[in-house]
């Protein structure tokens, strides 16, 4: 997966997880309550409406895309096997209703779908895991970044993917054995953040 | 934009594998209905009370009654895995998800009675009658609370009012439901069951709490003997 570090550091995965274990449970909390919460990046509130929500949900599309053709070519080349195969084969299905809701409630609107390379990614188990994990772990921080900028509509139907991509990301973590959730709060990215980890993860063929 | 209608869960589908009404059955019932009155008692007298100051005095009083639901809520998975915890009759996978999980939720715990300051509603007391001590039960029953939780926080998100409190919040309802997805890949049940998640609102969230009947108007332990050593 040469070029794509994505959001975590994973230079040696257990033992980051065992330090971040380490420091939840020293003292029982990782962080002071008040830094916990502080610390998280201010969300940039734009006055809501209903054509930002279509803006929003036209990137989250976006995202749906690319995850949705990464299971498809997982699931349909079943070069996986075991609970990796069955993580694709579910989550493809997922992805694939994500996108039809988006589509549907964005109409003539809908952004089309950007063309995709996953290359091993599809095929190879690391390297599907990490991509997965990347993918899942982009699509939660793109919507909880969003969540602010959204009319209460459009963020009570954010909201009910947004956990599903989070379970995603816990699913494929507890399927390699690495802690499925040791971060107290989901730090929220900016769309440029987002697009810019898009960019670097190379399975965008235009960018 | 137009969304489809997303309806509300009922306690079946929420309860998927019974967890919380096998955790519930064949208890006694004295303790029914203690839990409500702690919450109530507690956001009426937060909302009474509070006397805003500094930078508190910013959040609206909607938003004080979320965060103290949210903090029942985190009181309630605290006090599950710490006593799982602290009994130590789990091993493995459920072990390790009891330490990393429980930590996790501590710090919840600490960082909205934080947020909240002297507003922030008590710790009701618990008692899970034995759930921690056996391995099945346990795993059953944190698969209902993480799904509880998911879903709560869900059907709070688009009714805040602080951009804040409403970042701290999607921040954690995404944390449950990796929660939820964990504890469920080791009950060996789907960990993403759905394409959507459905949210609860607080009625039906705080009724199925108290159908558990682990929330208790007092501590179990009553000092009804004289201890046998007290040097």
């Amino acid at each position: 997966m040469a070029g794509f570090t994505g959001l975590e550091s994973v230079d040696d995965p257990a033992s980051r997880d065992r330090f971040l274990t380490r420091a939840l449970v020293a003292g029982g909390t990782l962080l002071a309550g008040g830094a916990l919460l502080a610390g998280l990046p201010r969300l940039a509130a734009s006055a809501q409406s209903p054509a930002q929500d279509a803006e929003i949900f036209n990137f989250a599309l976006g995202l749906e895309h690319v995850q949705a053709a990464f299971y498809r070519e997982a699931a349909d080349q079943a070069e996986l096997d075991g609970d990796l195969l069955e993580f694709a084969r579910v989550v493809a299905e997922h992805e694939r209703e994500h996108v039809g809701y988006l589509q549907e409630a964005l109409g003539g609107s809908a952004a089309a779908e950007p063309e995709t390379f996953f290359g091993a990614a599809t095929t190879d188990p690391d390297a599907f895991a990490e991509a997965a994990i990347t993918l899942e772990d982009l699509a939660v921080a793109a919507y909880n970044g969003q969540a602010a900028n959204l009319t209460k509509g459009g963020l009570r139907a954010a909201a009910t993917i947004i956990s599903v991509d989070a379970r995603h990301a816990a699913w494929i973590r507890a399927i390699v054995g690495r802690p499925a959730a040791s971060q107290p709060v989901d730090q929220p990215l900016s769309r440029a953040e987002v697009e810019a980890k898009l960019d670097e993860s190379g399975f965008l063929r235009e960018a | 934009m137009t969304f489809r209608d997303i309806p509300d869960l009922a306690l079946e589908d929420l309860d998927r594998d019974g967890a919380i009404r096998e955790a519930a059955d064949g208890l006694p019932r004295s303790s029914r209905g203690g839990f409500l009155k702690v919450v109530a008692g507690g956001i009426a007298g937060a909302a009474a009370l509070g006397r805003p100051t500094g930078a508190r005095a910013a959040l609206a009083k909607g938003d004080i009654a979320i965060l103290n639901y949210a903090l029942t809520l985190e009181y309630l998975q605290d006090a599950f895995y710490t006593e799982a915890e602290r009994k130590g009759a789990l091993s493995g996978p459920p072990a390790r998800l009891t330490e990393v999980v429980g930590a996790v939720e501590r710090a919840h715990v600490h960082a909205l009675r934080d947020v909240l300051g002297t507003r922030a509603v008590a710790r009701p007391f618990f008692d899970f009658r034995g759930v921690t001590e056996r391995p099945p039960s346990f795993v059953r029953t944190a698969v209902a609370f993480e799904d509880l939780g998911t879903a709560a926080y869900k059907g709070q998100a688009h009714l805040i009012q602080s951009p804040q409190v409403l970042a701290a919040a999607v921040g954690i309802h995404s944390v449950e439901a990796r929660h939820a997805a964990w504890i469920r890949y080791i009950a060996g049940t789907l960990p993403a069951a759905e394409a959507f998640d459905q949210a609860k609102s607080r009625p039906e969230t705080l009724s199925l709490v108290r159908s558990t009947r682990f929330v208790v108007a007092r501590p179990r332990t009553k000092a009804a003997k004289k201890p046998a050593f007290t040097g």
